[in-house]
């Protein structure tokens, strides 16, 4: 899993576009890794080449 | 005669079209209930009194004159204050909107105004639907009006339509539904809550959680009913890209109380096994209740179902959040807590982890489909548990201990993913007097099926009959 250290999410959140303050990070960083963990999951699912669900305008 | 707030929606437009009764009596004696009860329940963040008054004089004139507009014609209805309504402010349960009042109907609500439904107000709710609770901080938390003690959350993020079609303030509410805003408050409220299949019905001027993920759809105490709301509401609309050109059926005409060889799914793996006892043995009796109407029921396992939590995530993560963005930006503090910290989550979920979760739902829904490729409908129960006392955080469920937030949306979130329409409804009580849903699921677009089989159910019970105690 990756670091989840206040300086790297304050980093992360701020390529997002995001500025958050260590107030901020500090009581959210449980919640955080908990939901990084999972996104990790993603990652090691069997998706390949599937194509994605993407909405497309009905005509 | 019922008194007129416990009658169905269906009755109701049959004794206001054969003029027993006049819709000004009808909005009347709901609104008499709103005053007395409402203070309690907090169902209401707006109530337009007045409004609904006159446009109840028109609807009587109109019907003098042999002009009824529609089904609904003169029957109230609630909405989710999620839904814009013209000239009615519509807050999204939020300080930030507290003031926003549109200038146009969202669809739906034009949808059943033309029809000649009567809008009571604008009803109470999770802030900005990101919760399944129904907490709320800013006009006060919804009150499960089947707990004497007051103390129990009624389920969001459609609280307020929970509780009150449940306690009688209104006959039919529309609510939203991304992980389970109408099928989590339907079961902990005891009342009926149909999910459509994504695409149903127009999500036009409805205040966005996750564009991919939400639905729109009818609560009510009766399959019939939502049958009736529903065939009001659906069908294609140019202001909303996602919606189906497919035709829109008249839902009753399904409602035939026969379910004889109807194949039913028990879904068992993660989600009977999730349940607590009691849900897990109303669930089965239910499934046994409908073999004795003749359908035939086999246990199921869903494919990939593990792996709806972290899609929906990192779907409901980065939609809400790029929704929600400036106002994340520069009002954080006018957010309540619990939303806010879900909102800054998704600025940590990454357009690969986006992609991943899209190609993650492609999966599951192709699974549902399988299962559903053999059989006309699946069974769950709604949620695993019935309502959780405010403030509560960690429940025990049948495969171990889970925070509050996740047990309540484990099973209606599934189909969020997949987009199939899903209803829940009323199967049982707990020991302690607390409602048990019953989740329905069906193939795309056939919701007809879906309430085929929670009529039947609901013909030969009557759960969905009952009252709760701090609304007799």
């Amino acid at each position: 899993m990756p670091t989840t250290d206040v300086d790297t999410l304050r980093r992360a959140a701020r390529l997002a576009g995001f500025e958050f303050s260590t107030s901020d990070l500090e009581p959210l960083r449980p919640a955080i890794e908990r939901a990084l963990e999972a996104l990790e999951r993603l990652e090691r699912l069997p998706v390949g080449a599937i194509e994605p669900v993407t909405q497309y305008r009905v005509v | 005669m019922t008194t007129l707030p416990w009658m169905s929606v269906a009755d109701l437009a049959r004794v206001i079209a054969t003029k027993e009764v006049s819709p000004v009596e009808v909005v009347r004696a709901h609104l008499d209930r709103i005053a007395a009860l409402d203070g309690g329940l907090h169902a209401f963040i707006t109530v337009t009194a007045e409004a609904a008054l006159d446009a109840a004089r028109v609807a009587e004139d109109e019907l003098a004159a042999g002009c009824a507009r529609g089904p609904l014609h003169g029957v109230p209805f609630a909405l989710k204050d999620l839904f814009d309504t013209a000239g009615v402010r519509t807050t999204g349960g939020s300080k930030i909107l507290a003031d926003r009042v549109p200038t146009v109907d969202s669809t739906v609500a034009r949808r059943l105004r033309a029809g000649g439904a009567i809008l009571l107000g604008k009803l109470n709710m999770h802030e900005f639907a990101y919760g399944p609770e129904g907490l709320n901080v800013h006009y006060g938390t919804s009150r499960n009006p089947w707990d004497a003690t007051d103390t129990r959350i009624a389920g969001g993020s459609s609280s307020g339509s929970g509780v009150a079609v449940a306690a009688g303030l209104a006959p039919f509410a529309l609510g939203s539904d991304t992980g389970g805003s109408i099928r989590i408050p339907a079961s902990l409220c005891g009342i009926t809550g149909l999910k459509p299949t994504y695409g149903r019905v127009s999500r036009a001027g409805v205040l966005p959680l996750a564009w991919s993920m939400d639905h729109v759809g009818p609560m009510t105490r009766t399959a019939t009913d939502a049958a009736l709301v529903l065939r009001a509401l659906a069908g294609y609309d140019a202001g909303d890209p996602t919606t189906s050109v497919l035709p829109v059926v008249d839902y009753t005409v399904a409602l035939t109380g026969d379910v004889k060889g109807l194949r039913v799914g028990l879904l068992g793996a993660a989600f009977l096994e999730a349940a607590a006892p009691e849900v897990r043995m109303a669930v089965e009796a239910a499934a046994k209740a409908l073999e004795g109407l003749g359908a035939r029921v086999d246990e199921v396992r869903l494919e990939h179902v593990t792996d709806v939590a972290p899609a929906a995530m990192a779907i409901v993560g980065a939609e809400a959040l790029a929704y929600h963005a400036e106002w994340v930006r520069t009002r954080p503090g006018d957010y309540q807590p619990d939303v806010l910290e879900r909102l800054r989550i998704g600025a940590f979920v990454s357009g690969v982890h986006y992609v991943r979760g899209q190609q993650a739902r492609a999966l599951f829904r192709a699974a549902v489909d399988e299962a559903l490729a053999k059989r006309d409908v699946l069974l769950a129960p709604a949620t695993p548990i019935a309502a959780p006392r405010v403030g509560e955080t960690e429940v025990m469920l049948g495969d171990g201990k889970t925070d509050v937030r996740s047990s309540l949306i484990r099973l209606t979130r599934p189909f969020n993913v997949s987009g199939h329409p899903a209803c829940a409804v009323s199967c049982g009580f707990t020991a302690g007097g607390l409602p048990i849903g019953l989740q329905i699921v069906g193939r795309p677009f056939d919701e007809a099926t879906v309430l085929r089989t929670a009529d039947a159910y609901q013909r030969i019970t009557d759960w969905h009959t009952r009252r709760p105690p701090l609304a007799p």
